[in-house]
């Protein structure tokens, strides 16, 4: 079978099990619904491997040629004036990782949730809910797999909303629970901010590069620049500030980074994400952790090839900012479920943060990893909340670990690789402390390297390599910030790739990246040290969740006396610990590698490969890679730097709560103020509830009070100035000589008015107040005259003739 | 393979367009009406677009299509309101019972 028809056929399947289970689901039932679901997704995964299994195989060049044909085998749908609309697969790479990913995942989670929706209560009303959980996630499966292998942004866009309503959807599943479906409409609305910015860069993209194909953009992109025309040259008034070239290129960046600011739950739209853990456990696990909020670093990752280096920088910023303040919010959480949201927010933050500072395979390795080691968390938090009768407090815990043996070490080798576990020096660690490692040291070439690769690009401009003078030109002009000089650049060599042999034009690419490199803004510092920081916050947190859980004396002897653990929900948490610990190094990391050649080689932007540990290997491709002298490979001052960090942390967490909560209550006393701001999220929800909700609240109000005085008073007054008009007249004019007498004016009056009366008493008599009867003679009258207008002409000869024949027939 | 021309666009509008005023005239959940007006709507896109890609050629009526569509968003938005104030004053959404204005 060819690959894109399996991966269609994938897609389709859990399509097919959304149709099936929303029109049959309430006959199929209780158990039996769900296998229909949990078939569909196993088909999907099957699929994939083969898919994964056979790609595995193929040489770069067999690989090239079946994403050409993917590409001619694009099916044309639709014209919008000049834009064709394609419907097609995108083969790479990247696709066949994420298609498995998020089929294995998910059919694991399916199996689980199988287990969890047993011991969960599905009714309301009576009505049975267990199969629309199904058909959610079938759904959500559907929508999730056609945004992986789009190749278009337009069907990206329609997958990316469904991805959203299935979301919502399963957020506010426990729908008559007030929590629930509030969260769901929080993360609703609140993606929906996103998606308007998302919206605008797409409407950039197609009015300045002409498709929405996401290769033939990236292609237009780079023309553009390196000629100087389209949005390069581009200005546009906004608000009477006046927008050009460059700045204009790096909007639809920020634009298009918007709807993954939204998605993936990043700093100003981060809030809805902790809320979204009123869905159940499976769908937190599934969507709110391993795919869906991947989602917005995939769209980066996509649309890598359109971003300018400011853009860049922007989404850098962003995801700083949100790995900090989320990771530091995560310390003081008790809810086990929403330390897991804080955590998942701090990781997505590392990858958005890894995606800006050019660290493109870093970021979607890590991506991959965290998305094992994340749902093998969530599910473990399942399997616990399960057991304890869905008590969520860890304060209440404690000392499970005899209780759930299988729950407790599989949750504890996710604890072990998001606090990045491994041992620096060797190639031992689970998947979080490689991807983590990279972006790291992507981070610290970005600040203190880049004097370096500006050197590098003088040389090659001395040596006349560079032809693209335009682009560079503009380039410069937007920025004028000079680089700072650090003291680490001397000694440090760098230099870029050499060229892919059998790729002619990714020489030119890279001799272009390294003129963009040249002209880098470096990485303040601050946003090389808050990551390393956040890496020995990451285990203390994730530390502190498992110890309450599991280890100590039980606090809650109620809690404590009921817990269990059932094959059917420890069975997936095995698969993905087994997951967690293999595929993430040895067949993620080369995957995403080979992808990274094409999707980065757009001469407006620098990806850095951050990995060190292997550089002659990593050699090859368009990426601008880092060479360095021996002994000043980041990684090695980083393997030293945090490669125990996950020990401190976690060995500082260990101390803490190793008697019970007493020592972290005297810590919180003493840091009251910061726990406070802590405790309540740094006052977001706050902000947003006092601004934005009040704010529309208040609008309404006086929408609403203006409606009833002014709208409402207006009429009032002008319906009692006739009243008054009306009785001041009478009294006037019709003065009655006796009582019962009526002047002449009231006898016409009411003479009129009783001639209406009749009238409309008759005529009231189709206004049976039926809106159903008025649609029907609405529609029967448009129906008589349209046809009384299409056969006019008869109609006239008709009359004509009748008129001619009664005529006669007087005459004669 | 059958050639697809104005003509089956025209039909399948038709079709949509009975089928909506159908909704429209059958059901009694103002949803249903809602969702009928909706398919009523759209059956004018399709000619809309329809046309504009087989007569004009421009894309101008492609533009009112999506006008029609954010109209509709708004008419459902509307609607919806409307029928909360009605079920919170007859606690039912059966248009039928909504008529009190004729007396």
């Amino acid at each position: 079978m060819e690959y894109t028809t399996a991966l269609a056929l994938g897609v389709l399947i859990p399509l097919i099990s959304f149709t099936l289970l929303a029109f049959t689901g309430h006959k199929l039932g209780k158990p039996r619904s769900s296998y229909v679901a949990l078939l569909a997704i196993g088909i999907s995964c099957a699929l994939s491997t083969y898919v994964l299994l056979g790609w595995l195989g193929k040489t770069p060049d067999e690989r090239e040629a079946l994403a050409a044909q993917a590409v001619a085998n694009q099916f044309h749908w639709a014209d919008f004036g000049n834009l064709a609309i394609k419907v097609g697969v995108k083969l790479d790479s990247l696709t066949v990782i994420m298609y498995f990913m998020v089929t294995f995942i998910a059919f694991w989670i399916h199996f689980f949730s199988i287990g969890y929706m047993e011991g969960h209560s599905d009714e309301v009303d009576g009505v049975s809910k267990y199969h629309r959980f199904f058909t959610y996630l079938s759904l959500f499966c559907f929508s999730m797999l056609g945004l992986v292998i789009s190749s278009s942004l337009l069907f990206l866009f329609i997958f990316w909303e469904l991805v959203g309503l299935c979301s919502y959807l399963l957020i506010g599943f426990y729908f008559d629970r007030k929590y629930a479906s509030d969260a769901g409409m929080k993360a609703f609305i609140t993606n929906r901010v996103g998606d308007f910015g998302f919206i605008i860069g797409l409407a950039m993209v197609v009015l300045f590069l002409g498709t929405f194909d996401l290769d033939e953009a990236a292609r237009a992109f780079a023309h553009q620049f390196n000629t100087g025309t389209g949005i390069f040259e581009a200005s546009v008034n906004l608000f009477g500030w006046h927008v050009s070239g460059g700045t204009l290129a790096t909007l639809m960046g920020i634009g298009l980074f918007c709807g993954a600011i939204g998605k993936s739950a990043q700093f100003p739209l981060h809030v809805w994400l902790p809320d979204a853990m009123a869905g159940p456990t499976p769908v937190s696990a599934l969507i709110h952790a391993a795919t869906m909020v991947a989602a917005g670093v995939y769209l980066v990752a996509r649309v890598f090839r359109l971003l300018t280096p400011e853009a860049q920088f922007f989404i850098a910023c962003i995801g700083c900012i949100t790995l900090t303040i989320t990771a530091l919010i995560a310390i003081v959480q008790t809810d086990i479920k929403k330390v897991l949201a804080y955590s998942t927010l701090s990781q997505l933050g590392y990858m958005i943060f890894g995606m800006g500072v050019g660290a493109w395979v870093a970021a979607l390795f890590h991506l991959m990893t965290h998305a094992f080691f994340k749902a093998m968390l969530f599910l473990g938090s399942g399997q616990v909340i399960e057991g304890c009768h869905h008590e969520q407090d860890i304060r209440k815990m404690g000392g499970l670990r005899k209780k759930m043996p299988v729950t407790c070490w599989t949750f504890f080798i996710g604890v072990l690789a998001i606090a990045g576990f491994g041992i620096p020096g060797m190639h031992l660690g689970l998947g979080g402390y490689f991807s983590k490692d990279e972006i790291l040291a992507v981070a610290y070439e970005r600040a203190f390297n880049l004097p370096a690769l500006k050197e590098t690009d003088a040389a090659a401009d001395d040596a006349g390599e560079h032809a693209h003078a335009i682009g560079r030109r503009r380039i410069t002009s937007d920025r004028s910030k000079p680089a700072s000089n650090i003291a680490l650049a001397s000694g440090v060599e760098a230099a870029h790739a050499p060229a892919d042999a059998h790729h002619g034009d990714h020489r030119t690419g890279t001799l272009e990246k390294v003129g963009i490199a040249a002209r880098l803004p470096a990485l303040p510092p601050i946003m090389f040290w808050l990551p390393i920081i956040i890496a020995y916050v990451t285990p203390f947190y994730m530390m502190r969740c498992w110890w309450l859980t599991f280890c100590g004396k039980p606090r809650d002897h109620h809690v404590h006396d009921h817990a269990h653990e059932s094959w059917k929900m420890f069975l997936p948490l095995a698969v993905l610990a087994i997951g967690t610990f293999y595929c993430s190094f040895a067949t993620f990391r080369p995957l995403i590698h080979d992808a990274a050649a094409a999707a980065t080689n757009s001469p407006a932007i620098v990806a850095i490969d951050g990995e060190a540990h292997n550089l002659e290997e990593a050699g090859a491709g368009a990426m601008l890679m880092l060479n360095h002298a021996p002994g000043k490979n980041p990684h090695d001052w980083l393997a030293y730097g945090v490669g125990f960090a996950w020990l401190i942390g976690m060995g500082f967490a260990a101390a803490l709560y190793r008697n019970g909560l007493a020592a972290a209550e005297r810590l919180r006393r003493r840091f009251a103020l910061i726990h406070t701001a802590l405790d309540q999220k740094l006052y977001f929800d706050h902000l947003y509830d006092g601004v934005l909700v009040a704010g529309t609240r208040t609008l309404g109000v006086v929408c609403y009070w203006f409606d009833k005085i002014f709208i409402d008073g207006t009429v009032n007054g002008v319906a009692m100035l006739t009243r008054w008009i009306g009785s001041f007249s009478g009294r006037q004019l019709d003065m009655p000589v006796q009582r019962g007498d009526w002047g002449l004016v009231d006898a016409v009056a009411n003479g009129m008015a009783a001639t209406v009366l009749d009238i409309g008493s008759q005529i009231r008599r189709p206004q049976s107040g039926r809106i159903r009867t008025y649609v029907c003679i609405t529609a029967g009258a448009a129906a008589v005259a349209l046809l009384a207008v299409l056969y006019f002409d008869q109609l006239a000869a008709g009359i004509d003739w009748l008129v001619t024949r009664t005529s006669t027939l007087a005459q004669g | 393979m059958l050639d697809i021309g104005l003509n089956h666009y025209m039909v399948l509008s038709a079709l949509v367009f009975a089928l909506g005023l159908l909704c429209m005239v059958t059901k009694r959940n103002a949803i249903g009406i809602l969702i009928g007006v909706e398919l009523v709507l759209n059956a004018a896109n399709i000619n809309l677009v329809a046309f504009s890609r087989y007569q004009t050629g421009a894309g101008d009526g492609h533009i009112v299509a999506v006008f029609i569509i954010l109209l509709a968003a708004a008419e459902a938005a509307i609607g919806i309101a409307i029928f909360m104030n009605f079920y919170n004053t007859l606690a039912t959404i059966d248009v039928d019972r909504g008529d009190e204005l004729r007396h």
